[in-house]
C-alpha cells in the first residue's frame, strides 16, 4: 500500500514476440534472412538468431549480423547448402527473460530473388529510315549463369514521358531486345528486370531514359500536304 | 534405321537442351501442385509430416552447394540425374493411382498434373538414355533407389494427405536436383555458343 507511486512499475517487461519476415537467396549460392522486433519491454534487448540444419542435432547461432544491415542475418557461401531444410528461430532477450519467434523452414532453392539486370544501355537505332530503340543489359553480376548455376529470363518495360502506362514485352533469355513503334521526339523510359528459372522477379532495374529524334516531318508531312 | 540415324545425328547441345526444357517442365509441375495440395493441408500435418532424410532417395549423395556442383564429371551427374529419373517411376505410379482417390477437393486436377509428370519423366528417361550412351561408360552407371513404401499411401483421410503431400515433398526436391543438373550439362556443352549461358 506505501509503494502505490510505483504501481506503474509494469512498464518494464519481457520482450515481445520477435517475427521472421523474411529469407532470400539473390544467386541460390547464400542467402539473408530478415525479423521484425517484438516491443522491447522497455529495456535493452538482444537478438539471436538459431539454425539447426535438416539431418543434425547442432544448433548454430548467426554466422553474420552485420553484412546484411539491422535485424538481419547473412549465410555465405560456406554456410549455405541447398535441398536442405534449416529450422530458422530469432529470441529476443532483456533482463526479465526471452521470447522466440515462430520458427521458419526453408530451403534456399525456394527462396531465390536475384537483383535486378545491370548496365542497362538504350540506343536509338534506325531501320530504312524508321527509329527504333535498342535496349541490352547484362545479368546481375552475382547471378552466375555462365556455369548454368542460375538461369535468367528477362522482362523489359517502356513508358513515354508523361504517360501512365507501361508497355511490357519478354525477352526470354535473350540479353537484346528492339523495341519498335515510337513516337517521333517522344522521351522514352526503359526498365528491365529477370526472374530465375524456378524462383522470383527481381526488382525493376533503375530507369534508362532517351529522346527519340524527330523523324516525323522529313518525309511524312509531304504525304499529308 | 532411318529413326536411327537421325537420332545420332542430334548434337549433344541440342539433346541437352531439349532435356532441360523437359526437367524445367517437370519441376514447375511439382511446384503448382504442392501449392494446390497446400491449399488443403491438414494442420496437424505440419506436425507429423516426415522428415525429408526420410525420402527414398536421400541416401544418394549429391552436391549440396554450387562448389561441389561444378567440381562433377559430366558422366557423374548424368548418372546421378538418371538415378533419381529411375527412382522415381514406381512411386510416381504410386502417385497417380492414390491421386484417384485422394480426398481433396482439387482431386481430378491433381489427377491430371502427376500424369503429364509421369510423361514428361518417361520422355526424358529415354531421351538421357541416348545422350548417356553418347557419353561413355561412367554416365551408364546407375545407382538404384528401391522405393519400398508399397502401392498404399494410407488408410484414413489425414494419413492419405499427409503421406501424398510428404511424397510429392521429395519429388520436387530431386525434380530441382535433376533440372539444376541438367542445366550445368548445358552449359558446358554450350562453351561454343556463350549466348546461351
Amino acid at each position: 500500500l506505501f509503494f502505490a507511486p510505483h504501481a506503474k512499475g509494469t512498464r518494464f517487461s519481457p520482450p515481445g514476440k520477435p517475427e521472421l519476415t523474411r529469407c532470400r537467396s539473390p544467386e541460390k549460392e547464400t542467402f539473408t534472412c530478415w525479423w521484425k522486433p517484438g516491443s522491447d519491454g522497455g529495456l535493452s534487448t538482444t537478438y539471436a538468431l538459431y539454425y539447426r540444419k535438416e539431418n543434425s542435432e547442432t544448433v548454430y547461432e548467426c554466422p553474420d549480423y552485420h553484412t546484411a544491415g539491422e535485424n538481419s542475418c547473412f549465410f555465405n557461401k560456406n554456410d549455405t547448402s541447398i535441398w536442405v531444410n534449416y529450422n530458422i528461430t530469432v529470441v529476443a532477450t532483456n533482463a526479465l527473460g526471452s521470447n522466440f519467434s515462430d520458427p521458419v523452414d526453408i530451403d534456399v532453392v525456394y527462396i531465390v530473388k536475384p537483383n535486378p539486370p545491370e548496365m542497362v544501355t538504350v540506343t536509338v537505332m534506325e531501320d530504312k529510315g524508321w527509329p527504333f530503340l535498342r535496349v541490352s543489359w547484362e545479368p546481375p553480376h552475382k547471378a552466375d549463369t555462365r556455369s548454368g548455376w542460375i538461369t535468367l529470363i528477362y522482362e523489359l518495360r517502356v513508358t513515354l514521358e508523361g504517360e501512365d502506362d507501361w508497355e511490357m514485352h519478354l525477352a526470354g533469355q535473350q540479353k537484346l531486345f528492339n523495341v519498335f513503334s515510337l513516337r517521333s521526339g517522344g522521351r522514352y523510359h526503359v526498365q528491365v528486370r529477370c526472374k530465375p528459372d524456378h524462383g522470383f522477379w527481381s526488382e525493376w532495374s533503375s530507369t534508362s531514359e532517351i529522346k527519340v529524334p524527330d523523324y516525323f516531318h522529313r518525309e511524312k508531312s509531304v504525304w499529308i500536304l | 534405321l532411318y529413326m536411327v540415324a537421325s537420332c545420332s545425328a542430334v548434337p549433344v547441345t541440342d539433346l541437352l537442351d531439349r532435356a532441360s526444357q523437359r526437367s524445367d517442365t517437370l519441376h514447375s509441375l511439382s511446384t503448382t501442385l504442392t501449392k494446390e495440395l497446400d491449399s488443403h493441408f491438414p494442420p496437424i500435418g505440419r506436425v507429423i509430416t516426415p522428415r525429408p532424410s526420410m525420402c527414398h532417395t536421400s541416401s544418394l549423395q549429391t552436391p549440396n552447394d554450387k562448389a561441389q556442383a561444378l567440381q562433377i564429371s559430366e558422366a557423374d551427374l548424368l548418372s546421378l540425374v538418371r538415378s533419381l529419373l529411375q527412382a522415381w517411376i514406381d512411386p510416381l505410379v504410386v502417385l497417380s493411382s492414390s491421386a484417384n482417390t485422394l480426398p481433396h477437393p482439387a482431386q481430378s486436377s491433381i489427377f491430371n498434373k502427376i500424369q503429364e509428370m509421369q510423361e514428361h519423366s518417361k520422355s526424358l528417361g529415354d531421351g538421357l538414355d541416348i545422350l548417356s550412351s553418347k557419353m561413355g561408360p561412367a554416365a551408364q552407371t546407375i545407382s538404384f533407389l528401391p522405393y519400398r513404401r508399397g502401392n498404399d499411401i494410407g488408410q484414413d483421410r489425414i494419413s492419405k494427405l499427409i503421406n501424398f503431400h510428404f511424397l510429392l515433398s521429395c519429388f520436387r526436391r530431386d525434380s530441382h536436383k535433376i533440372d539444376s543438373f541438367l542445366k550445368v550439362l548445358r552449359c558446358r556443352a554450350a562453351k561454343m555458343h556463350p549466348q546461351m549461358c
